[in-house]
This record gives structure tokens, C-alpha cells and sequence, in this order.
């Protein structure tokens, strides 16, 4: 779906940046892109749809090479959630607003109707609401509405859930989930909450100063204590506990599962 | 990159006062206004040109002149039009289309409107609003309220500017092409963008004046501020440097 | 001290009728560090700007009740009588911002109180060095990151040396080792100074460790109102709430249902193994 070839890209006048960056993220992955602030997480995001260009390298979208092709056209494949809802917005009912980026892309009038009535019952909105008006949580929803009207094949999240209470972050996760799982749709999320990471994702990449450090299944991402401090993360509370607990909690990640092992050995030392 | 944001330096004219660097651009302005001649005109604006380059700011002066000449032209081709003094120039079937007297004009006026912007547009790279403000208040003893909405207005423009390329990244990411050359269209695909551009500044604005009621802005004196902003002998030179080239300017008229 | 007697407080133009804050009640004393925690749309926000006063004088609305900050009612002073008092940090990072240089963004309010030259130079330096961003002090403020801006944002206000400082979310944008430093920093100034800390935050995680007190608000109305511990304690209520507690404590739920547990909520990771093996001893 998209891969980075030893890429690098610096900012003008300040020292964020990434250098010699190379990974590749297949079809229907959910990957999650963490790293302390200024890690370039960000920066990753947005070369991934060609807001930004690469200064060396290549960023291949399905072989395509993204400093070849305008961000409108990468849209089309490409659909993204900034971390604040209100720069996205721009229509006076969430009905048009949802309808918005079809019509940029071209689609035709029926079948953007059809569609917007879709969606505005997938996300529990209603047609007639005055965007700006609405709470941070609900902007966010119309703001994902909007970019998953189009049916993306990559969906690039931004810190999706700064800002969101943990209900609204749960209701945005679970409908991205849903695609991932149902239509195939690849997802790339940016997010510090190892938590979340840890729910929803499958495969994490680490970052730390602009350098990939690491890159594995979650699981393995979760324990690995050494790695998450060389990024400056903090990883989430149940895996690291099991951590502590040592032998007999290596398969523990859930809270479920942690109250299950600790069952368990509780009943085997009784006996 | 903005072309009104501040290049920081720590050149001849960055040294300069506040309030001297928005005195020199006026007067420099007033120069070229009251300034009569097409060749004078040019040396205006390469020496503007000079002076920017030896502050570091060349590519930026280069940068604003080429939009600047943009505007001089369409006030070129009205001019151009519309003087009709002088001997005609070009005719078409029987009509005079161009004079010299339309022709001298137009070329006068377009690049006094460069010479003129120029050092204008230039004082925003080598000015902090912050210390333009607290300037005006030590030194020209103006109102400090006064002093600070009037930067303040101006600091918000490369805000607004960086705000509204967030907002066009954001609409791209979700398809619009505004990589069109038809006026018409480009106006069209911009013009949504001002409903959330206008949200975001009027929130801005508000929430800035609550910050700066929360800070203590009331109790501002004159007197109060940890900066100096002492007058020199280099303001004094480059005051009476403009002085006299606005008066070299009027006495050529 | 902040009273806050029985407030109500509904916005002009507000959709609906339904108030932001409902009957609240809440006294804060000197040297609190009270978190406050709620889903978005609780209040939380407003109770944070009826501290200072800015509601109801830049808000308008229905106002009613009353709040008292060292005895004096916001609603007889404008928010600027409370300056030098209370320091509020607010969400909208990029809004509260009245300079365009770091340094001239910490200046502005020391300036404005005519503190002395000195005193202004030192706690510049101060402020710059504890929120560690020195490295930051010549720097625009529109090239800066989120998380960089939070930190000016903390240290303009902290160089004013307030007694009460009041911030909504101001580590939203920061990675979780950057709020950790913030909420430590803000934990010793309290515990240090006698500073009154009042933080409207969603990390709940990083609450239940720094705060010595929460207050859950929802829809308006007060939930709860204690220590952490007891509060976090009504895991159901949380998670009918829709508000995320840390994981550890959901887990110290279980076990107690499950009778392999009988002691208090756990809310840190050593506090959680010291349950665990207890629990499995």
C-alpha cells in the first residue's frame, strides 16, 4: 500500500526531521506510529499523502511516487484526520459538509447522495446540524465522516483522539476498526496513548529523533521495555505489569487476561 | 514561507530602533512618492535592494519585489491606457492606442509603487511586533492600549497567513485541487475556506484578549517593560540619511 | 481559597436550554492540587474559566450563585482584578498567545505588573529553565510544536508566580514523559510553595498519581468530589460514565469481585503489583 524508501525530509529553520527512513505497510495492516513529541511522527503522516514531499528518498502510494502526484489526486486513495477537526470543516450543514470532498473528487450527484444518507447513519450525525456548533467530539466524528465518505484505502489518523473523552474516542476507534476488518482498508494512526495503541493496533512502528527503531507486531512492541524507553514512551500499564510479574504472565496483555492469570495462580497456591 | 514574518539578524539595520525602521520605511516611501523620475525610480529600488542584502535579506527583498512588479504592471497596462498625453506611440486602424506621455506615466508610476512598497513590506522582516510596540510606547510615549492592538493586528496577519495554509493542506488531503490557472475556479475552491479561517481568527482574537486581561494588561505604565529601546547614533544617521533624500526628492520636483 | 457557591451557569446562544454547570458546589482550599475530570460537554472548561471570573464577564450567560476567590465575588470584579491572584492556562494553545517570541511571550505579564528589571530577568530565567525550554527563549512562536507552545504557555504564567493557578488540558499535545514532568513540576510547586493547583485534564492516569483530589463532573452536575482513591473506586459508574480510568484499576475491580482482592484500588503500576502478588500469595 505505501512504502517509504529512504526517505528524509528537514524542515526549513527548525531541526525536526527525519533521516533515511524506509518501511513498507501492506494492504489492510493497522499500524500505529508512536515516538515522544518531535519524533517526526507528523511528518511521516503527511508525506504519506504528499502534503509534505520528501528532500531525499521515495514515498510509493501503490507504486505511485508521491512527489509526482498532487495531494488532491493522492486524496482520492488517501484519506486523512488531522488532530484538529476545525481546519477540515468548512460547509454550514454536516449534510454538505460530508458530501464535500465527493463532489472535489468528482463523484456524481446521485451517488453522493446515496452515500452521504450512509453515512450519516453509520456515525449517528444528523444532515441538518450546524457544524460549528457542535461539541469537539461530534466535529471529530463529522471530520471522520467526511474523510471515510470517499472510501479510502489508506487512512491516515493524526492523533485522532486528543482532545475526545474515552467514549468518543471508543465510538471513532470502533468505526475505523470496522473498515480495517470489514472492507480491508489499511489504517495508519499517530497516537501517544500506548493504551489505544494497544487496543486497536497490530503493528507498531517506533520513532525516535527521526530514526525508525523499531518495528514489530504489538505485542512484541508492548514488552519490550528497553526499546520503549530508548523512544522515550511509556508503555501501557498491563503489559508492563505482567513485566513485573514475571514468569507464567508472557502471553498477558488484557486486563482480562491479567485477572485470569492472577486467578489462576491464586488457585494454584491455595491448593 | 511568509513573506511578512521576521528574519532575525543581527545586521545594521536590525540594530536600528524600532521606531527608526518604521520612520526610515515611511520616509523612504515619501521619497519615492515625491521622486519625478523613471530613473530614479530604479535606482530607488536597487538600492533598496543593497540595503536588504546587507542585512542578510536579499532572496526576501528579490522575493517581494517580483510580486510587487506584478502589481506595478497591472497599474502599467491601466496607465498605459488610459494617459493620453504626449505624441501617439502606436495606432491601430486610425486609433491612437499608446502615447509618450501614457507610455512615460505608466513606467513612472508602476515602479514608484515598487520603490515604494518595498521598504514598507521590508520592515516587517527586521521588526518584532513586541518590540515595535513597547518602542512606541517608551519612546513616542504613545498609549500602550493604542500601541498594542495596533501590532497586534499586524501580528496576526502571518498567524492568519500560516492558519489558512493549514486549512488549504487540510482541504487538499481531502482532494480539492486548487493547482488551477482559472481565476474564476480558484476563487470558487478558496473562497469556502474563509467560513473556518473566520471561526479560528475571531476565537483567536477573542481568547487573546482574555490572555492578556488574565496577565495583567490593565496595569501596564509607561514606565513598566524589561527592554530598553535607547536611540542611537545610528538611528540618528539613518534618520538624517532619509531626511535628506526626501528633501533631495522635493527639491527636484 | 476558591468558594464556589451552588453555580449555574448557562451560555448565551447555547443550543439547547441545557446548562454548562448545574447547582455546583465546590470549595478549594490553599495548596490543593484538585483534578477535575468529566466526558467533553461536563463543564469542565467553564468551571475552569468561572475561577478567574471569565465566566461570566467574557462569556456571556445566565449566571447564578456565586464564586469567591479569597473572599471577593467575580461577578462584583473583572477578571483582571484577579490577575495577579490566579493564573489560568487555557486549552486553545495557539489563541493565549499575545507575542511572537518566546521570550517576549514570558515577558508580557511580568511587564505588565511592573515587576523590577531584576526580579523580571531572574524569574525568566527560572521559568525557562524549569519547564526546560531555554533552548527556546529567541524562538517564534509559530515554528514551535504543540507540546512546545503548552510549555511557553505554563511558563507565562508560572513566571507571574500566581497562588492559584488554574489550567485546562495543558498537556494535551504533549507526549506522555513531557506531561509526567509538567505534572511533577506542578505537584512540587504545590507541594513547595503552597501553591493551589487546579487541573482540568483527560489523563486520568497522570491525575490519580499527582492530583490529592478529584472532582468528576457530568452534564453539568458534580459526580464525584474526593481523593483519588476513593474516587476511582466506583469503577462501574466510570465505565457507564464512558470515562476511562487507568487500567490497573480496573483490573484491582475485577479482583475484588472475584474475592482475590480486598484491600484499596490500585492506581499505580507498583501499587498494582503489590496487589497482584498479594492477590496471588
Amino acid at each position: 500500500m505505501i512504502r517509504f524508501e529512504d526517505v528524509s525530509f528537514h524542515y526549513p529553520h527548525t531541526q525536526a526531521s527525519i533521516e533515511g527512513l524506509s518501511f513498507h505497510i501492506a494492504k489492510g495492516e493497522f499500524v500505529a506510529l508512536i515516538g515522544a513529541n518531535g519524533a517526526g511522527k507528523s511528518t511521516i503522516s503527511r508525506l504519506c499523502n504528499g502534503l509534505l514531499r520528501p528532500s531525499a528518498g521515495r514515498v510509493l502510494l501503490d507504486g505511485e511516487d508521491t512527489s509526482q502526484t498532487p495531494t488532491s489526486r493522492l486524496a482520492r486513495k488517501v484519506g486523512f484526520l488531522f488532530q484538529n477537526p476545525d481546519r477540515q470543516i468548512c460547509e454550514n450543514t454536516v449534510r454538505e459538509e460530508i458530501a464535500f470532498s465527493m463532489k472535489a473528487q468528482g463523484w456524481d450527484e446521485q451517488a453522493i447522495a446515496g452515500r452521504v444518507e450512509e453515512i450519516l447513519a453509520a456515525f449517528d450525525l444528523a444532515g441538518d446540524w450546524f457544524p460549528f456548533e457542535r461539541s469537539r467530539g461530534e466535529r471529530q466524528r463529522i471530520a471522520l465522516a467526511g474523510a471515510l465518505a470517499c472510501e479510502p484505502q489508506l487512512l491516515i489518523l493524526d492523533e485522532p483522539t486528543t482532545g475526545l473523552d474515552y467514549r468518543e474516542c471508543i465510538r471513532i476507534m470502533d468505526y475505523v476498526t470496522a473498515l480495517n476488518r470489514d472492507k480491508g482498508v489499511t489504517v495508519l494512526m499517530v497516537s501517544h496513548d500506548m493504551e489505544l495503541v494497544q487496543d486497536y493496533a497490530r503493528r507498531v512502528l517506533v520513532l525516535e529523533g527521526g530514526k525508525l527503531l523499531g518495528d514489530g507486531d504489538v505485542k512484541r512492541v508492548m514488552k519490550d521495555e528497553a526499546l520503549l524507553r530508548s523512544a522515550r514512551v511509556l508503555p501501557a500499564q498491563i503489559p508492563a505489569l505482567a513485566l513485573r510479574l514475571g514468569e507464567g504472565f508472557e502471553d498477558v496483555y488484557t486486563i482480562a487476561e491479567m485477572a485470569g492469570a492472577i486467578q489462576k495462580r491464586r488457585a494454584e497456591a491455595s491448593r | 514561507m511568509n513573506l511578512l514574518s521576521v528574519m532575525p539578524g543581527d545586521s545594521f539595520l536590525h540594530r536600528l530602533n524600532p521606531v527608526t525602521k518604521l520612520a526610515a520605511a515611511f520616509l523612504y516611501g515619501i521619497g519615492c512618492i515625491l521622486c519625478d523620475s523613471i530613473a530614479m525610480e530604479v535606482v530607488f529600488i536597487l538600492l533598496m535592494l543593497l540595503i536588504s542584502a546587507s542585512a542578510g535579506l536579499l532572496p526576501r527583498a528579490l522575493a517581494l519585489t517580483r510580486r510587487l512588479l506584478v502589481l506595478g504592471l497591472f497599474m502599467f497596462v491601466i496607465q498605459l491606457l488610459f494617459v493620453r498625453t504626449g505624441a501617439p506611440l502606436l495606432s491601430l486602424g486610425g486609433v491612437t492606442l499608446v502615447t509618450t506621455g501614457g507610455l512615460r506615466s505608466a513606467l513612472l508610476l508602476s515602479l514608484r509603487v515598487v520603490a515604494t512598497m518595498l521598504p514598507l513590506m521590508l520592515f516587517f522582516a527586521v521588526t518584532q511586533m513586541n518590540d515595535l510596540c513597547n518602542a512606541l510606547v517608551k519612546r513616542l510615549h504613545l498609549p500602550y492600549r493604542y500601541a498594542f492592538i495596533i501590532t497586534t493586528a499586524f501580528r496576526f496577519v502571518p498567524l492568519f497567513s500560516s492558519e489558512f495554509a493549514e486549512i488549504q493542506d487540510a482541504q487538499r488531503a481531502r482532494g480539492v485541487d486548487f493547482e488551477t490557472k482559472n481565476l474564476v475556479r480558484k476563487v470558487k475552491l478558496v473562497a469556502p475556506l474563509c467560513v473556518p479561517l473566520l471561526v479560528s481568527s475571531l476565537k483567536k482574537v477573542n481568547s487573546s484578549a482574555i490572555s492578556a486581561e488574565l496577565r495583567g494588561f490593565e496595569m501596564r505604565g509607561r514606565e513598566s517593560g524589561y527592554k530598553e529601546y535607547p536611540f542611537g547614533k545610528n538611528d540618528a544617521l539613518a534618520l538624517a540619511l532619509l531626511v535628506l533624500m526626501v528633501a533631495l526628492c522635493a527639491a527636484l520636483l | 481559597m476558591i468558594s464556589i457557591d451552588n453555580v449555574t451557569f448557562r451560555y448565551q446562544n447555547q443550543r439547547g436550554d441545557e446548562a454548562a454547570l448545574k447547582n455546583v458546589s465546590l470549595t478549594v482550599e490553599d495548596g490543593e492540587f484538585l483534578g477535575v475530570i468529566g466526558t467533553s460537554g461536563a463543564g469542565k472548561t467553564t468551571l475552569a474559566l468561572a475561577m478567574c471570573g471569565v465566566v461570566p464577564h467574557e462569556f456571556k450567560g445566565d449566571f447564578y450563585g456565586a464564586v469567591l476567590v479569597d473572599g471577593e465575588d467575580t461577578v462584583e470584579h473583572a477578571p483582571s482584578h484577579f490577575a495577579r491572584k490566579v493564573g489560568e492556562v487555557f486549552q486553545d494553545i495557539d489563541s493565549q498567545m499575545v507575542a511572537s517570541v518566546v521570550e517576549d511571550e514570558i515577558l508580557f505579564g511580568m511587564e505588565n505588573f511592573g515587576l523590577p528589571h531584576e526580579e523580571i530577568g531572574a524569574r525568566l530565567d527560572r521559568v525557562l529553565r524549569e519547564m526546560g525550554i531555554e533552548a527556546l527563549r529567541e524562538r517564534s512562536i509559530a515554528s514551535l510544536s504543540g507540546g512546545q507552545k503548552q510549555k511557553v504557555a505554563i511558563a507565562a504564567t508560572l513566571a507571574l508566580e500566581p497562588r492559584i493557578l488554574v489550567l485546562d488540558e495543558p498537556t494535551g499535545e504533549l507526549d506522555p514523559e513531557s506531561s509526567r514532568e509538567i505534572f511533577a513540576l506542578l505537584r512540587r510547586l504545590c507541594e513547595e510553595k503552597g501553591i493551589t493547583v487546579v487541573i482540568v485534564e483527560q489523563k486520568i492516569k497522570l491525575l490519580c498519581e499527582y492530583a490529592k483530589r478529584l472532582i468528576v463532573l457530568e452534564r453539568g452536575e458534580m459526580r464525584f468530589d474526593g481523593a483519588p482513591r476513593e474516587v476511582i473506586a466506583h469503577v462501574d459508574t466510570f465505565k457507564s460514565l464512558g470515562i476511562n480510568i487507568p487500567p490497573v484499576a480496573e483490573l484491582s475491580a475485577i479482583l475484588r469481585e472475584g474475592g482475590a482482592y480486598a484491600g484499596d484500588v490500585a492506581l499505580t503500576l507498583p501499587e498494582a503489583e503489590r496487589m497482584a502478588r498479594e492477590a496471588m500469595a
